[in-house]
């Protein structure tokens, strides 16, 4: 084929040989989830995958793919079969079912309060 | 002693040139997504080193980077013969063990250049060793898996390892007044620069094989001359490509 | 409760489910969901339809970046100087990241990514015809980078809104690493716009052939679409062909006009009484050939993705551990 492109022309009479091509399963390897920290104090922060043949060429190819266009100090990968998290279904499980104001600041307004008229009732009698 | 500067910084620069450029024919035809995205930054890292050593010398009132790049004749040009060679065959065996060579001899030039006397040279070597420092990550990662791979990629790997040898060797051709270079304190001799990069090199490829004899000087004359303007027989087929546009219109600006 | 996330089978088996036979409670809580305007997530319970309709949908915006690489890539060895050869190597580098961001996106979905590849490799799987043109001059990439990416932008910026967690995620960065496409592109063609009178023909040629493919960019006009009800619904469709195509009229035609240049559509013009642009009919005949295979470079574009794979094959499966085994990817 009489490509516009010269690289494609270089790649011939080759690239006109192949015809069909089937990739088979994990073909393009495993995945690797990625974890960036942006500023020292930040947290490593997940911004996706990648797929890679083990840890070393992860972390390689994972700084260009998820830090070659934004600040980071720091990169972690971690193969994505070694994730455990929890279910959609189990998206209740995060939602407490009672007051648990006791354990907020908020739940704590009425103090000030309590002082206050309990100075009151002492005034009349000083 | 400006023409001394001038031969080194160009040879540095022009190194890095058509390194980039030879790398940059990869980009969307990769082996994988991934590495595909990552030699690109490669391609981009050497391509802008490049414009940086041409800056050198356009701080000293000589032509812009554009015109040391786009509008010199072909025995102008101080590129070794390693980085000129096509991307045969779209071999990526050829392109990782190009990169590898290369860029090992980048970082034990750069690591000289640190110590230059001449302190525009120290002052931008220092800055590109943070790059430098991925590229020989990424070269080394990858040769050191590929060569205990499998018996194809041996065989690939070795096979390239054939045809750039002499050309590796060659990248340390001594410059033209080398003697005075090296007086002037602006680079260490090419022949030190060699047996560093030969340390460097050599406990990688060893233990997967790769490593075979130096080549003979004879096999190395083959791709020597580039220091002193005498291009590769591939020179003009790059460059024609290469300022396909520029050339179609010299005095526009793009 | 706790574990990993296995895509069960019969989610991708059963394409043909129909929306009526899903479960009437979860559907009714998926719906709810959306119309709160919270995402949904790989985990969550989804109709077949929105997961067949996304994996479709994402899948093949993955192959258009891929392919999209290519016109471009074509003159990154000739580009004129310093800052447009590095510019471009970084636009066709974003797109093959954009590429591996997408299939990312849809393989949380339950499809693999050598699946998409082979469906992309025999023809099965689309992508954005545009693409199916060949980049003649210097000057299309100037026209590529700028029309081209604005029409992807408006694309982007709209699906950026929809319901689908990894999805939208993907388009944040990608629509943000898309400005620059866009500016480099403006900065190209304004260049040459102001240019020699060799340029500026160039690039005037280069609209000339690059105008119809920009009409069909959006696809057919909502006359002639299927019915999307439900995507609508579901937020996965977010605007009309038509409501894309007078958004890309309305900002980038004045710009044109401001150029200099002139559009080959004799009657283009917006009606000031429904603030609508009024365009010549574009070929839709053209666009139903070209998608269906026979435009100018579809057989290299496929041909050249074939070549890329094949070609790394060798690398792929040398470093494949031995003992692997595929999880689909998180989020």
């Amino acid at each position: 084929m009489m490509s516009l492109d010269p690289r494609i022309r270089r790649a011939e009479p080759y690239l006109s040989q192949i015809t069909e091509v089937q990739l088979e399963p994990l073909g393009h390897w495993p995945t690797y989830e990625v974890f960036v920290q942006r500023t020292r104090g930040g947290h490593a922060q997940h911004v996706g995958s990648l797929h890679a043949p083990d840890p070393d060429l992860a972390l390689v190819m994972a700084k260009e793919q998820y830090a070659r266009r934004s600040q980071c100090v720091a990169l972690w990968v971690v193969p994505t079969h070694a994730i455990l998290w929890t279910s959609a279904e189990d998206e209740d499980l995060f939602q407490p079912a009672t007051d648990k104001s006791y354990r907020e600041p908020q739940g704590y307004l009425n103090s000030r309060e309590r002082l206050e008229k309990y100075r009151d009732r002492l005034k009349p009698l000083s | 002693m400006l023409e001394n500067l001038q031969t080194l910084i160009l040879s540095l620069a022009d190194d890095e040139l058509f390194m980039g450029h030879r790398h940059a024919e990869w980009i969307g035809l990769g082996p994988i997504l991934e590495e595909d995205i990552a030699f690109a930054s490669i391609a981009q890292d050497e391509t802008g080193h490049a414009q940086a050593y041409y800056q050198i010398l356009t701080d000293l009132g000589l032509s812009t980077p554009d015109e040391w790049a786009f509008r010199r004749e072909p025995k102008a040009f101080r590129s070794a013969h390693l980085v000129e060679l096509p991307n045969f065959d779209y071999d990526y065996a050829i392109a990782l063990m190009r990169h590898f060579l290369y860029d090992a001899a980048e970082k034990v030039r750069l690591q000289a250049l640190t110590q230059s006397t001449y302190e525009p040279l120290a002052l931008l070597a220092k800055r590109l060793q943070s790059e430098e420092k991925y590229h020989w990550l990424h070269a080394r990662t990858w040769i050191e898996r590929l060569g205990r791979s499998t018996e194809e990629a041996h065989h690939r790997l070795s096979a390239a390892r054939n045809l750039l040898w002499p050309y590796a060797w060659a990248l340390f051709e001594p410059l033209p007044n080398e003697s005075e270079i090296v007086e002037a304190g602006w680079i260490p001799p090419s022949r030190t620069q060699q047996a560093e990069w030969v340390a460097l090199i050599q406990p990688i490829l060893e233990p997967v094989g790769l490593w075979k004899a130096p080549p003979t000087e004879a096999e190395i004359s083959q791709c020597l001359g580039a220091r002193h303007g005498v291009r590769s027989p591939y020179f003009d087929e790059l460059y024609a490509e290469f300022t396909e546009v520029s050339a179609s219109e010299p005095d526009a600006d793009w | 409760m706790y574990g990993n996330l296995v895509v069960r089978p019969e989610d991708i088996a059963n394409w043909g489910k129909k929306v009526q036979e899903e479960d009437p409670v979860k559907l009714a809580e998926f719906e709810a969901r959306i119309d709160r305007g919270e995402k949904i997530e790989p985990h969550d319970w989804m109709p077949f339809e929105y997961r067949r309709q996304l994996i479709r949908m994402i899948e093949q915006h993955a192959h258009s970046e891929i392919i999209g690489a290519l016109p471009e890539g074509t003159w990154i060895t000739r580009a004129p100087n310093f800052r447009r050869k590095l510019a471009l190597m970084a636009k066709v580098q974003d797109e093959v990241g954009h590429a591996q961001l997408l299939y990312s996106a849809a393989e949380t979905l339950g499809k693999t990514r050598e699946t998409m590849i082979n469906d992309l490799l025999s023809g099965k799987s689309k992508y954005s015809n545009i693409f199916n043109y060949p980049a003649k001059t210097w000057a299309d990439t100037a026209v590529i980078a700028w029309l081209v990416d604005a029409g992807a932008i408006i694309n982007q910026t709209t699906n950026a809104k929809g319901s689908y967690g990894p999805y939208v995620r993907a388009l944040e960065r990608i629509c943000w690493e898309e400005s620059f496409h866009l500016k480099y592109g403006y900065d190209n063609v304004v260049y040459l716009a102001t240019g020699t009178p060799q340029q500026r023909a160039m690039l005037q040629d280069a609209l000339n052939r690059w105008w119809r493919p920009l009409m069909h960019f959006f696809g057919p006009p909502d006359t002639q679409s299927v019915h999307t009800e439900k995507l609508v619904r579901w937020k996965v469709k977010l605007a009309t062909n038509d409501e894309m195509r007078q958004q890309f009229l309305d900002m980038y035609v004045p710009k044109i006009w401001e150029l200099g240049l002139t559009i080959p559509d004799p009657i283009l013009h917006k009606d000031p009484e429904t603030g609508k642009w009024v365009y010549a009919d574009p070929n839709w005949e053209e666009f139903w050939q070209v998608i269906n295979g026979n435009g100018p470079c579809n057989q290299e574009r496929l041909a050249v993705r074939r070549f890329a794979e094949e070609n790394g094959r060798w690398v792929r499966e040398a470093l494949r551990p031995k003992d692997a085994h595929y999880v689909t990817p998180l989020a």
